[in-house]
């Protein structure tokens, strides 16, 4: 049995409604009695249950410089989760903390069941990396990189030919001269190859050219499928928005927002803006409906159709209808909640 | 476990100083070739200055009265400066940057991506570092070899193998400090100005103790106090205690080097 709050199409009445997954379910709208049916999420048959990364009150301070503070979450296996906040929130110290380069203050936290205090080195035969500020070494060739790597993970390769055709480097050619996009891209192949369970990546898009972010995501994306997990941190919301099922989000070293990607689309809703010929004044909208420049203006979540409706009753001279932007969410989360 | 026995890491070390061998090993050939080739156009007039006055005011180097032998110029020529401050200077610089290197150009990160120990970087940087120290080491014993022979001068063998199978401790001594440094300081320029300051001050403080009888004990701190170069070479002397120092040395220091690598942070900022 699982409990969902469902809004009525019509007047926005939130009811709970109860059912199994897949269950399909008669409703009427206790406010406006308008009638319908409601059919339940199919539960998926790859659930992500199992936490792969638990985090647990972990700080980090640089001496009297706080990085990290009390940040507890964990990521389940065969997630993508995205890991958010402004420049110097401390996401790169997490990620550089749960991999152990740096000791946490306090705290603790286990990738794969282990330890990070302990067994640093057992977790590292089945995560990836891919450090924020990718420096690879300069002197040696794509190839000779990649082979000292390969040897120093003692294992097979199974995604090396995949990964080399998406993402092609100049493999002859050493490093130093290589592009950003470039070493980015040798930085994926490094991390992947392996076919890691866990991929922890620092900001992996930046110097990506759009077209490899689009196959880069599509790579993600194959690996979700077969249950990998991937953690990463970012900036770039329109790939949060993409790819991650979950997000947390950090300000100050502190968590502010753990939520599902789905259920903050829906917390996001749409923004209306139209022009009516009638005075503008003439038509009732949400309550969050202003008048600007003649320009009717609200944000509703979900109910497009209904709003559409009641807008044909008058002559419209323009529309517009769009997603409020992550951005705006995110800029809401980044300032603090007022 | 098994993966510190692979020495993936070491061998990249040795292949990375691939080219520095080299040229190291063509620079102290020719120079080890010149100097002892020089000798017999020096060795008359060497004969002719030696008297006290002229000792005097060469004390600061061991054996200072035996310039005009051969054995005594090539070991105040080439073994004390050339080979036992110099090439340890060397030596020095590069140990004392290979791990504050990866730190300092932010490798690091990448590296330790890998399922490796810190106590394995360490070990492995160590242990990549000394086939360079043998092969320039056992190279320059050769071509002094074949210049003894070719200027028909009379030279013990045996003292000489002694002479450079005491140079790899000694050696070794010099990279374990230079790795303990590049484990502690990030900054690969600072690490190895502080490893060759300690070198020279070494050098600088053996010479004192020989200058000065009221500061003898102050060689007790100086590495070249344990390693007479003349000594060995002329009379086969081994210094046990010397060889006592420089291991230990080695041990502790890449303890020393492991225990702190393993407890520190590694910031990149
Ligand atoms: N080595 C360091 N020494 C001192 N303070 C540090 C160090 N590294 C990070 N900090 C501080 O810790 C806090 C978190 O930094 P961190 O690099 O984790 O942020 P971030 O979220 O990755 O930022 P960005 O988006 O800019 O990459 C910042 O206040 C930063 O100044
Ligand atoms: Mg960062």
């Amino acid at each position: 049995m699982t409990n969902i709050i469902v809004a009525c199409p019509q007047c926005k009445y939130q009811m709970s409604v109860q059912g199994n997954p897949g269950e399909r379910i008669e409703l009427i709208c206790p406010k406006c009695k308008i009638y319908g049916f409601f059919q339940f999420p199919e539960e998926s048959s790859t659930a992500p249950t199992e936490d792969v990364i638990v985090v647990k009150n972990l700080t980090k301070y640089y001496g009297k410089i706080k990085g990290i503070e009390d940040l507890t979450f964990s990521v389940r296996k065969g997630e993508i989760f995205g890991f958010l906040g402004p420049n110097g929130a401390g996401k790169t110290t997490t990620i550089r903390t749960l991999l152990g380069y740096l000791h946490p203050t306090n705290g603790e936290a286990y990738i794969l069941g282990k330890n990070i205090a302990h067994n640093i080195v057992n977790i590292k035969r089945d995560v990836g990396y891919i450090p924020g500020e990718l420096n690879l070494y300069g002197h040696l060739t794509g190839r000779q990189f990649l082979d000292y790597f390969g040897s120093l993970r003692n294992k097979q390769l199974p995604l090396l030919t995949d990964l080399l055709q998406i993402f092609d480097v100049p493999l002859d050619r050493k490093i130093k001269g290589y592009s950003r996009g470039m070493k980015q891209k040798l930085g994926i192949i490094q991390a992947f190859m392996d076919d890691p369970d866990i991929v922890i990546m620092d900001e992996p898009t930046s110097g990506l050219d759009p077209l490899l972010q689009q196959k880069f995501y599509d790579f993600l994306r194959g690996q979700k499928k077969k249950g990998k997990t991937i953690f990463f941190s970012s900036h770039v919301l329109s790939e949060v928005d993409k790819i991650c099922d979950r997000i947390g989000i950090i300000r100050n070293g502190k968590l502010v927002a753990l939520e599902d990607v789905e259920t903050l689309k829906e917390k996001m809703g749409k923004l209306f803006r139209v022009k009516i010929k009638e005075r503008p004044e003439k038509f009732t909208g949400p309550k969050n409906m202003k008048v600007r420049d003649g320009l009717i203006e609200f944000v509703t979540s979900g109910d497009i159709d209904y709003w559409v409706k009641q807008l044909s009753h008058y002559t419209i001279l323009d529309l517009e209808i769009h997603a409020f932007s992550l951005e705006d969410i995110f800029i809401h989360y980044y300032e603090g909640q007022a | 476990m098994n993966n510190i026995f692979r020495l993936k890491i070491a061998l990249q070390t040795m292949k990375d100083y691939w080219k520095i061998t080299i040229i190291l090993t063509f620079l102290f050939m020719a120079m080890a070739a010149m100097y002892a080739g020089m000798f017999p156009s020096f060795e008359k007039s060497l004969i002719e200055m030696m008297d006290s006055e002229f000792i005097e005011s060469f004390n600061f180097f061991p054996h200072a009265d035996q310039m005009h032998t051969y054995v005594g110029f090539l070991t105040l020529e080439l073994y004390n400066i050339f080979w036992l401050l110099l090439l340890a200077i060397m030596f020095g610089f590069i140990a004392s940057s290979c791990i504050a290197k990866e730190i300092e150009g932010k490798t690091i990160d990448i590296l330790m991506s890998n399922p490796v120990s810190r106590k394995q970087i360490v070990l492995e940087k160590f242990m990549g570092l000394i086939p360079m120290i043998i092969i320039i080491n056992f190279s320059m014993m050769v071509v002094i070899i074949g210049i003894t022979v070719a200027l028909n001068e009379s030279l013990n063998y045996v003292n000489l193998l002694v002479v450079h199978l005491i140079s790899i401790p000694y050696f070794l001594a010099v990279i374990s400090i230079g790795l303990l440094f590049s484990a502690i300081i990030d900054d690969k320029m600072k690490s190895s100005i502080f490893m060759i300051a300690i070198l020279i001050g070494m050098f600088i403080i053996n010479s004192i103790s020989l200058m000065a009888s009221d500061y003898e004990v102050l060689g007790f701190f100086s590495f070249l106090h344990y390693f007479d170069t003349f000594n060995v070479l002329e009379f086969g002397e081994i210094d046990g205690a010397g060889l006592v120092v420089f291991i230990s040395v080695t041990v502790i220091c890449l303890i020393g080097a492991i225990v702190y690598f393993e407890k520190r942070d590694i910031e990149i900022t």
